[in-house]
C-alpha cells in the first residue's frame, strides 16, 4: 500500500474532537487560580483532586463539565460562578492626594480574619468587612479600589477556572512553567513554525522534538488524525513527550505518530531485535505466545516505519533539537519530496546562522530565511491602555527553507554574462555585507533594493553559490 | 485544495519562483507560454516535471523554480486587491482562535484572501469557513480564485455588508475573525453566529488604538470575556560571514614594535647628528623623512584595521610594510598568526575559557592559516514596525444575563446563582444540567 494514503481516513465521517470542550474522566485539566497561576489537575473518576494550599474536591464534579467555568470550592463540592466581564471602572474625582504612603493599616488583624474564617464567614463578607473598616477606602480612586478588592480576592477566594487544553493554552502554560524544557518555543513562534512547515491534515512529516513533545503535540493537533508523523529520538524506548499529557489527545489523533531512534532510523544499519520465533518443539505457554506475538507486532511496526521513512517523499522536516541540525539534515533531507519545507527552531541565532551558511553551499536549498518573532501584550482597560511592563525576551529563532531539485545545466550565467564584470567588482568589495536569503516567506514587507538584489542573482558561479542558494 | 501529486499536471496552480521578490502564481496551461526576464518557457514543458524543480529556459538563458503552492507562498504571490494579513499575524491568530482541523470559522472581509487560504488549509475538509466581502468586484474575484483553487468544499463566500446585515449562520461557528474598519459594528452579529455549546473565540484586527478601544467596549457590552490585546511582529535576520574580529594582542605588539623602531631611529638620528657635527658623515634628510612616513602609515593602518574588522582576511591581519628597512625587527610581527577558535566555551564549566595552547606563533609562511570567518546574524535594518493590534476575547457558554454586568464583574458575584436557563444556550446539555445541580 502506498504510504501516502495509508493513514488517511474518510473525512466525511470525521468527528470534531471534543477534547477541548468537555472534561472527560482521565483528563489532565489545567486550572487557573485567582493569583493567575495555572496548575494541572488529574481528573480520574471517583477520586479527590487536591490543589496545593487551596483545597480538595471530588473529581466527579468536574467530569462532563464544559471548560471555561469558574468554580468556588465549598467543602468538597464545587459551586459554579458566572464568567466575569471586564468592568467599566469610571474614574471618580478621587485621587490619591489624601492618602499618605505607609498609612495603610490592615483593618482586621490576622487573628481576627482567622477567627472569621473558622466561624464559616464567606470570603466575600470578610472583604466587605475589611472595606467597611478601611478608613481611607472611600478616598481611593475607583481604580485603586478595584485593585484593592482584587488583592483581597486573590488572598481569600478559593476559586478557579478550568482552562481548555488548546494548543495556545498548553504552550503558554509550559512556557511559563518551564521555558527551558520546551526550548524557549513561545506560542507565536510555534504558530509560525506550523505555518512555515505547512502542517495540515494528510501531510507527512519527519520531526525531531527535543522540546518535551511541544512540537509533536502542535503538529498532531493540526493534523486531526490524518497524515503521518515519524519522530526520531535519542533513547532506546519511545520518548514520553510530556507536553502531550496536557493535550488529552484521543487515540485516533495519536495513531498517526510513530517513532524511530538515531540507530533504527539509520538506513545503513540493521536493527538487532530479539527473535520472534522460539526454536522449540514443546507446546508454547499462552504467556509465551502472547509475548512472542507482541514482539512480532513491534518488529513489524519497526520495519514498516523504517520502510516508510526510507521510501521518502515527505512534505517536511521539522527540527527543534539539541543536536547539530546540519548532521540531521545531511542524513534525512534525502527523504523529502520536491518543494518540501525544512523548518528548524533554535533558542540560539548562532546555530541557525551557521546552518544557513552551510545550506547556502547546496543548490537544493532555496533561499533560506532566518527570523525571530516579537510579541507584546497590552492591558486594555478603559482609560488605561498600555503595553504590559513585562514581556518575554524571545521565543527563539526559526530557519525556513524549501527543498528543490537542482538542475546544474540551468543558470543565469548565459543571460547575464555581459553584466558579470560589473557584478564581480561589486561582490569583490567585501566591506559591503551581502544581503542574502533572509527574507523569504516571512518578510514580504522588507524593502530590499531591487537593483542590488538582482545583481546578486546575476553573479558568477562561485559568488552565487555562497549567496543565493 | 491544490495538487498533492508528485508531478505537475496541466491545469495545476504552481508558484513560479524567480527571485525572492518575484514570485508568481501560474495555472499551467499547455499551448501557452510563460515569459519573464528569467527566460521564455513553453508551459507544456512544465507538465510532468516534479514539483520543486529548477527549470532552465529552452534557450538556456535563465531559469525558474516551480514550487508546490502553500498558503504561505500564496500570500507572497497573490494579486493584491486590498491590504493583506501576513504570516506572523495569521499564525498567531490561528493559534489563539484555536483554529484546527474541523473548525468552523467566520472571516470578514475576505479582501485578497490571504487569511482565507491559510485557514482553509488548517481546518481541512472536515471544517468550514464562511467568508464575507461587501465589495462586489472583490467578492467575485475571490470567488473565482477559491473555485480555481478547489476550495469550494471548505469555503463559502458571501457578498454582503456584515456590519449592516450580519452573518448567514447562527449558533454555528467556533471562531470569528474581523478584519474590517469598524469591527465593533459586527460584534453583536458575531455573537449570534458563534455556537453556544462551548467556549468560542473572536479576534478583531485593527491598525489604530482608537479602533481597539471601541472594539473592547463593544466586546464587553456583548458579554465577551478575557479580553486581551497583542501585537506581534516578525524580525527577519540577515546572515553574513565576517572575519573573526582581530585580537588586540597583535595590534598591541605592532604598536610596541613601532615604538621600538621610533626610539631606535631617534637614537640613530642623534648618532647621525653627532657624527655630522663631528663632520664624519653627511646626514641623509630624505631617508629620515621616509622613515617617519613609514611609521605614521603603520600606525594608521593598525588603527584602521581595528576600526574596520571586516576589512581583512586572516592574511591581512599581518602587519604589512613595503619598507625593507628594519625588516629584522618586523619579522616577528608578520608571522604572528592567531587561531580564531582559541576561545571556546567550556561546556562542563559553563564559562568561557581561553585555550592558550591554541595560540601559536608560526614562522613558516606556508603553514595554512585557518579561514577565520564566522557566521553572524543581525536584524534587517528596515522592517515593518507595526501591522495591526490583535484584540481577542472569548465567549463562555453561559454568560451572565445582560443587565447584571456590573454585579457579575464584581467580586461579590458569587452571591448570584448562575442561571443556565437564562443563557443563550441552544439546548441545555448534560454538563449544564449538572452544573445547576452543583450550584444549587
Ligand atoms: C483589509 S481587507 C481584508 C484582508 C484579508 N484579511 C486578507 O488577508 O486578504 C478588508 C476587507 O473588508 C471589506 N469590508 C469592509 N467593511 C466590510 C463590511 N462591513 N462587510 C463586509 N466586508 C467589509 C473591504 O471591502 C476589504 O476588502
Amino acid at each position: 500500500m502506498p504510504p501516502k494514503t495509508k493513514h488517511r481516513k474518510d473525512t466525511s465521517s470525521h468527528q470534531y474532537d471534543l477534547r477541548d470542550v468537555v472534561i472527560q474522566a482521565g483528563d489532565c485539566v489545567l486550572v487557573q487560580l485567582p493569583s493567575g497561576d495555572i496548575t494541572g489537575v488529574k481528573v480520574d473518576s471517583n477520586s479527590t483532586a487536591t490543589i496545593k494550599k487551596f483545597g480538595s474536591f471530588h473529581t466527579n464534579e468536574l467530569i462532563g463539565q464544559k471548560y471555561g467555568n469558574a468554580y468556588e470550592i465549598q467543602g468538597k463540592r464545587l459551586k459554579v460562578l458566572p464568567p466575569r466581564t471586564l468592568q467599566e471602572v469610571e474614574d471618580t474625582e478621587a485621587t490619591n492626594e489624601y492618602i499618605n504612603d505607609g498609612e495603610f493599616v490592615q483593618p482586621l488583624t490576622i487573628t481576627e480574619i482567622q477567627a472569621l474564617k473558622e466561624a464559616g464567614v464567606h470570603a466575600t463578607d470578610i472583604i466587605k468587612k475589611q472595606i467597611e473598616l478601611h478608613s481611607s477606602y472611600s478616598l481611593k480612586t475607583e481604580y485603586s479600589k478595584e485593585k484593592y478588592k482584587k488583592r483581597k480576592e486573590v488572598k481569600y477566594f478559593r476559586t478557579f477556572i478550568t482552562i481548555p487544553p488548546t494548543l495556545n493554552n498548553v504552550c503558554e502554560y509550559w512556557f511559563l512553567k518551564d521555558q527551558a524544557r520546551i526550548r524557549d518555543i513561545r506560542v507565536d513562534t510555534l504558530s509560525q513554525l506550523l505555518n512555515l512547515a505547512n502542517v495540515k491534515p494528510g501531510g507527512r512529516y519527519i520531526v525531531v522534538d527535543d522540546a518535551s513533545g511541544l512540537v509533536v503535540s502542535a503538529m498532531l493537533e493540526r493534523m486531526g488524525g490524518e497524515g503521518r508523523i515519524i519522530t526520531i529520538h535519542d533513547s532506546e524506548s519511545p520518548p514520553p513527550y510530556p507536553v502531550m499529557t496536557n493535550m488529552n489527545f484521543s487515540p485516533e489523533t495519536i495513531s498517526i505518530l510513530s517513532s524511530l531512534n538515531w540507530a533504527t532510523a539509520d538506513e545503513e544499519y540493521t536493527p538487532i531485535l530479539p527473535p520472534t520465533e522460539v526454536e522449540t518443539t514443546d507446546a508454547k505457554s499462552e504467556r509465551q505466545k502472547s509475548r512472542l506475538n507482541k514482539r512480532k507486532a513491534m518488529t513489524n511496526h519497526l520495519f514498516s516505519t523504517r520502510k516508510e521513512l526510507f521510501d521518502g517523499e515527505f512534505d517536511g522536516l521539522i527540527l527543534a533539537t539539541q543536536y547539530d541540525p546540519y548532521s540531521i539534515i545531511e542524513k534525512y533531507a534525502q527523504y523529502l519530496g520536491g518543494s518540501a519545507n525544512l523548518v528548524v527552531h533554535s533558542p540560539y541565532p548562532q546555530i541557525l546562522a551557521d546552518l544557513q551558511t552551510k545550506l547556502r553551499n547546496y543548490p537544493e536549498w532555496l533561499s533560506p530565511s532566518l527570523t525571530e518573532s516579537w510579541l507584546r501584550r497590552y492591558q486594555v482597560l478603559p482609560g488605561r491602555t498600555h503595553p504590559l511592563m513585562n514581556m518575554s525576551g524571545s521565543g527563539g529563532y526559526l530557519l525556513h527553507v524549501i527543498r528543490v531539485y537542482d538542475d546544474p545545466e540551468a543558470s543565469y550565467t548565459k543571460l547575464y554574462r555581459h553584466r558579470n564584470k560589473k557584478t564581480k567588482a561589486d561582490a569583490g568589495d567585501s566591506s559591503t555585507p551581502v544581503i542574502e536569503g533572509s527574507s523569504t516567506l516571512s518578510t514580504p514587507v522588507v524593502s530590499l533594493d531591487e537593483g542590488s538584489y538582482h545583481n546578486e542573482m546575476q553573479m558568477t558561479e562561485d559568488v552565487k553559490l555562497s549567496t543565493t542558494m | 485544495m491544490w495538487s498533492s501529486t508528485r508531478e505537475i499536471a496541466a491545469g495545476d496552480l504552481v508558484i513560479v519562483w524567480m527571485t525572492r521578490d518575484n514570485i508568481q502564481p501560474l495555472v499551467v496551461t499547455p499551448g501557452k507560454d510563460f515569459n519573464s526576464k528569467y527566460g521564455n518557457y513553453r508551459q507544456a514543458d512544465f507538465v510532468g516535471v516534479p514539483y520543486g524543480s529548477k527549470v532552465g529556459s529552452p534557450s538556456g538563458k535563465g531559469f525558474v523554480y516551480l514550487l508546490r503552492p502553500t498558503p504561505e507562498l500564496w500570500t507572497l504571490a497573490l494579486p493584491h486587491r486590498t491590504q493583506i494579513v501576513y504570516i506572523a499575524d495569521i499564525a498567531f491568530i490561528t493559534s489563539r482562535l484555536n483554529i484546527r482541523p474541523g473548525s468552523r470559522v467566520i472571516e470578514a472581509g475576505t479582501g485578497s484572501g490571504s487569511f482565507t487560504h491559510s485557514v482553509a488549509r488548517t481546518i481541512g475538509e472536515s471544517g468550514h469557513l464562511w467568508s464575507y466581502e461587501f465589495h462586489e468586484a472583490r467578492a467575485n474575484k475571490a470567488r473565482e480564485e477559491f473555485t480555481r483553487h478547489g476550495m469550494t468544499n471548505i469555503v463559502t463566500l458571501t457578498h454582503r455588508n456584515v456590519c449592516k446585515e450580519g452573518f448567514t449562520v447562527e449558533n454555528t461557528v467556533d471562531s470569528v475573525f474581523l478584519d474590517l474598519p469598524a469591527p465593533w459594528d459586527a460584534v453583536e452579529h458575531a455573537k449570534k453566529a458563534l455556537r453556544k455549546d462551548r467556549i468560542t473565540r473572536i479576534c478583531c484586527f485593527s491598525p489604530c488604538m482608537e479602533q481597539v478601544l471601541r472594539t473592547v467596549a463593544a466586546l464587553n457590552e456583548a458579554g465577551f470575556t478575557e479580553v486581551s490585546m497583542y501585537e506581534t511582529l516578525l524580525r527577519p535576520h540577515e546572515v553574513t560571514q565576517v572575519p573573526q574580529p582581530q585580537l588586540i594582542g597583535e595590534v598591541s605588539s605592532g604598536l610596541k614594535e613601532a615604538e621600538k623602531r621610533r626610539e631606535e631611529k631617534r637614537l640613530r638620528q642623534i648618532a647621525n647628528n653627532k657624527a655630522r657635527l663631528a663632520g664624519t658623515e653627511p646626514a641623509s634628510s630624505t631617508k629620515r623623512k621616509r622613515g617617519d612616513e613609514r611609521d605614521a602609515r603603520l600606525a594608521d593602518e593598525i588603527s584602521r584595521r581595528d576600526l574596520n574588522p571586516s576589512d581583512g582576511s586572516p592574511g591581512s591581519k599581518r602587519v604589512r610594510t613595503e619598507e625593507d628597512e628594519g625588516m629584522e625587527a618586523e619579522a616577528d610581527i608578520t608571522t604572528v598568526s592567531v587561531q580564531v577558535d582559541m576561545i571556546k566555551a567550556d561546556e562542563n564549566e559553563g564559562k568561557l575559557v581561553a585555550d592558550e595552547s591554541r595560540m601559536e606563533i608560526t614562522t613558516s609562511p606556508s603553514s595554512p592559516t585557518p579561514t577565520s570567518r564566522i557566521s553572524v546574524s543581525n536584524a534587517l535594518p528596515e522592517v515593518r514596525g507595526h501591522t495591526s493590534y490583535l484584540t481577542f476575547a472569548i465567549l463562555v457558554p453561559f454568560s451572565a444575563p445582560s443587565g447584571t454586568g456590573e454585579e457579575a464583574a464584581s467580586t461579590i458575584a458569587s452571591e448570584l446563582a448562575p442561571t443556565p436557563g437564562a443563557s443563550t444556550t441552544a439546548a441545555p446539555s448534560e454538563a449544564q444540567d449538572k452544573s445547576s445541580v452543583v450550584a444549587s
